[in-house]
């Protein structure tokens, strides 16, 4: 076995250029295949983190049913809606922890001179239990009543920055879409999700909004439960339970950040493994190129092939010696590829910080074996015409 | 030497070497057939989406309710002010620009004919909505036109509510429930298919007070406005804003026009083709690799015959020409297989999927080929200068 690789190895050295060229062929497909699905799998887990940085535990019940429309609740009106009882009502639940309706719009901000037109969120005093999310300076409103309304807003660090610059603006009074209200607390810094830039927005008591939008239901109810495994149990009991009270009507949506989550994950995982499919392409050119070559070297040795069949090498033997040689080739080739294509990741990562670069182990493993098994495929036939070959005819080419 | 005797010596000792050089064929045939299928998927899509788009009426300016200053998502969630009706009808009367004008309120709610029962869109609108949109009446007829503030109890189906609701029987006439409505069919749609995301075929369109009441709102979900033509969309959208603003006193609803979104749309899917042509060109990289393996061989086997060229003379530059053209020949036939190969594989792409009109565009068929001949010719150089440098009488006595 030992022999076997070593006289492969001496095969191999002894054509440097050709070897190396054979080499680069397959270097650069695995490269390929490394690159794009460390991009597809950094987005994947960049998209997974932006989700549950709110936590898995949780569940959005919208208004209306998606069955026609994708966005349920998103796009106007129902005729039965969701209010701030049904989340209280919800709350009553087991193993639900916590509730909260949201109303959300948009609406301009002002504070002395300054203005700015953002999303507005009708929340409760439970939103940092429910986002984890904490408050950085001051606190949120006293818990009371979510029916009850409160002039008083917490606000995100950007839309913080915009109207107040480095004042501290806890005290200060803003008017949100015509009403005063006081400042009582700035947000922690929690950047975009899906588009929607949660620093530059304010949040005010959901009683509030549902005046200033001028409407009495809710956009959304968001529900904290306790133990994940039971998440099934509950999305069913607060199906019964708004059905019930909706006279008999399932006209809400409830999803599960947790299913939502999987719908992102598989979606991403499709896109990464079509898009390295397309590099692979290169990995197939590589392989006829690996081929080729082999059936030049066969054709070229076969003056040696005859010698060491005569020397009573068998044609098993003669056939494992060439498929060493394109594993071989091959092997090196996706292992420098792989170490081309991590050092490619490093650079970029370097480069530009932001951008989501995760090499998944699974594929960069797989793209080794793969090239591997490329190399033994593209060697069977050469393999095969050399262990064809009759000793004495073998033994008379030049 | 002249062109055609160059080609000649080429051809010949090419097909001398029948497998080697089909199977460097092969390598360049696969990367442009690559580039070819996967251009015009991406082309297919962004011409499947042009072509959504038209069929949602041309000259159109949509108006939201809200404003942020924050990302561009706006129409979500409520607003302090209104859009209203009255809103609308200023719009209309003050836009000069304005072909119609079209308000919009839309929900979702179940449709009831019988025991048959099936949740649905609602569209409330008016008869402007009809033009503006391009939808075709297959039987009875539109909402009526006349006072948009004065709701009545009609609706028009779209073909596949109907068909779901009454089966068979005609529904012109019939009376059915919307949510707890009484409402009389007036007309069904012909067959529009799903339009940007919403199945036109499975909505109601009631008249848009009628809807506003419905789902008990006091603000439009949308303003359509049509223009005479495309060169009035701009001045169009400054006056729809002015005249809002003026309302509203304050700046709250934002105008977006149908083009600038399909532009977007449009150039997004254009770079991710060109991505894509990208990826698979690397392909063609691998198989300049190939071909210069597989010249380097031919050099150094032919290291007698190029010393005998030489010793008679034979220029180097000439001899340089002879293999460049047979690296050149092996990537442009390659090349040229792989433009046949890619059509029949598109060919079999339409009848698969008959919607997507997948087409390669002409700037990727060119850059395909001449890629496939300047990486021939590239990769041909080193081998090619390799044979040129042979010392003729080194080269003689090698045997």
């Amino acid at each position: 076995m030992t022999e076997l690789i070593v006289l492969a190895f001496q095969a191999v050295v002894a054509h440097r250029l050709r070897t190396f060229l054979s080499m680069i062929g397959i270097a650069i497909g695995v490269t390929s295949v490394v690159l794009l699905t460390s991009i597809g799998e950094g987005t994947r887990l960049y998209i997974v983190n932006q989700f549950s940085q709110f936590g898995t535990n949780l569940l959005a019940i919208a208004p209306g049913k998606a069955e026609t429309l994708g966005i349920p609740g998103a796009l106007g009106g129902t005729t039965h809606k969701l209010t701030i009882d049904d989340a209280e009502a919800i709350a009553k639940l087991p193993r639900v922890e916590a509730t909260m309706p949201i109303c959300f719009g948009t609406a301009r901000v002002e504070a002395g001179n300054r203005g700015r037109s953002v999303f507005v969120y009708g929340v409760t005093p439970s939103a940092p239990i429910i986002w984890q999310w904490g408050v950085r300076v001051g606190s949120y409103w006293p818990s009371s009543d979510p029916r009850r309304r409160a002039s008083m807003a917490v606000l995100g660090p950007k839309l913080k920055n915009e109207l107040f610059d480095d004042q501290n603006p806890l005290g200060k009074f803003v008017r949100i879409g015509g009403t005063r209200f006081r400042v009582v607390g700035l947000m922690e810094p929690k950047g975009q999700l899906l588009g929607f830039d949660l620093d530059d927005s304010a949040y005010i008591p959901v009683a509030s909004a549902l005046k200033i939008f001028n409407t009495d239901e809710v956009n959304e109810i968001d529900v904290l439960f306790s133990h994940s495994s039971m998440v099934d149990t509950v999305i069913a009991d607060i199906r019964s339970l708004l059905t019930e009270r909706h006279r008999g009507k399932e006209d809400f949506t409830i999803t599960s950040q947790a299913a939502m989550l999987d719908v992102f994950g598989n979606v991403m995982q499709v896109i990464t493994a079509s898009v390295s499919a397309i590099a692979a392409i290169s990995l197939l050119v590589g392989a006829i190129g690996i081929l080729t070559m082999m059936w030049i070297s066969v054709g070229e040795r076969t003056h040696e092939i005859g010698l060491i069949r005569s020397l009573g090498a068998t044609r098993r033997q003669v056939q494992w010696l060439f498929l060493t040689e394109a594993a071989i080739i091959s092997t090196l080739g996706g292992l420098a590829g792989l170490a081309f294509g991590l050092a490619v990741c490093a650079l970029l990562r370097q480069a530009i910080p932001g951008l989501p670069i995760q090499t998944p182990t699974v594929y960069a493993v797989a793209a080794v074996v793969f090239s591997l098994a490329t190399g033994i495929i593209s060697g069977v036939a050469p393999a095969n015409r050399a262990a064809a070959l009759e000793p004495v005819t073998a033994l008379r080419a030049e | 030497m002249t062109p055609m005797s160059l080609l000649k010596y080429s051809l010949a000792s090419l097909s001398g070497n029948r497998l080697r050089t089909g199977l460097s064929l092969v390598g360049v045939m696969i990367g442009v057939a690559a580039v070819l299928v996967l251009t015009a998927l991406g082309e297919g899509a962004r011409r499947y989406v042009t072509d959504q788009f038209s069929s949602l009426g041309t000259n159109l300016l949509v108006v939201l309710p809200g404003k942020t200053e924050t990302s561009g998502l706006v129409g979500f969630g409520g607003i302090p002010n209104d859009l209203t009706l009255l809103d609308a009808q200023a719009v209309a009367r003050g836009t000069r620009a304005a072909e119609r004008v079209a308000p919009l309120s839309m929900g979702t709610e179940e449709i009831e004919y019988r025991a048959r029962r099936r949740q649905v869109a609602i569209i409330g609108t008016t008869a402007e909505y009809q033009p503006a949109r391009q939808l075709v009446v297959e039987k009875g007829e539109f909402l009526p036109a006349g006072d948009w503030t004065r709701g009545s109890p009609v609706v028009v189906l779209g073909q596949k509510a109907a068909a779901e609701l009454f089966g068979a029987e005609s529904p012109v006439g019939k009376v059915i429930r919307v949510g707890e409505w009484r409402i009389r069919v007036i007309g069904v749609l012909a067959r529009q298919g799903v339009k940007m995301g919403l199945d036109f075929d499975d909505i109601a369109i009631i008249p848009v007070a009628t809807g506003m009441q419905m789902f008990n709102r006091s603000s439009l979900f949308r303003i359509l406005v049509q223009t005479y033509a495309h060169a009035d969309l701009e001045e169009a959208k400054k006056t729809v804003r002015s005249i809002l603003t003026e309302r509203h006193e304050e700046e709250d609803i934002t105008v977006i026009t149908q083009d600038a979104v399909l532009a977007t749309f449009s150039s997004i899917l254009r770079v991710l083709t060109l991505a894509l042509a990208a990826i698979a060109a690397v392909s063609l990289s691998v198989a300049g690799i190939g071909i210069m393996n597989v010249m380097l061989v031919s050099v150094s086997e032919r290291t007698r015959e190029i010393g005998l060229l030489k010793a008679l003379g034979v220029a180097r530059g000439q001899i340089l020409a002879v293999f460049l053209a047979e690296a050149g020949l092996i990537s442009t036939i390659g090349g040229l297989l792989g433009l046949s190969l890619g059509w029949a594989l598109v060919q079999i792409l339409l009848q698969v999927f008959p919607a997507l009109p997948a087409r390669s565009p002409t700037w990727a068929v060119v850059a395909a080929f001449v890629t496939s001949v300047a990486v021939g010719l590239v990769f041909g150089i080193l081998p090619a200068r390799r044979a040129t440098k042979l010392d003729p009488i080194e080269a003689l006595s090698r045997r």
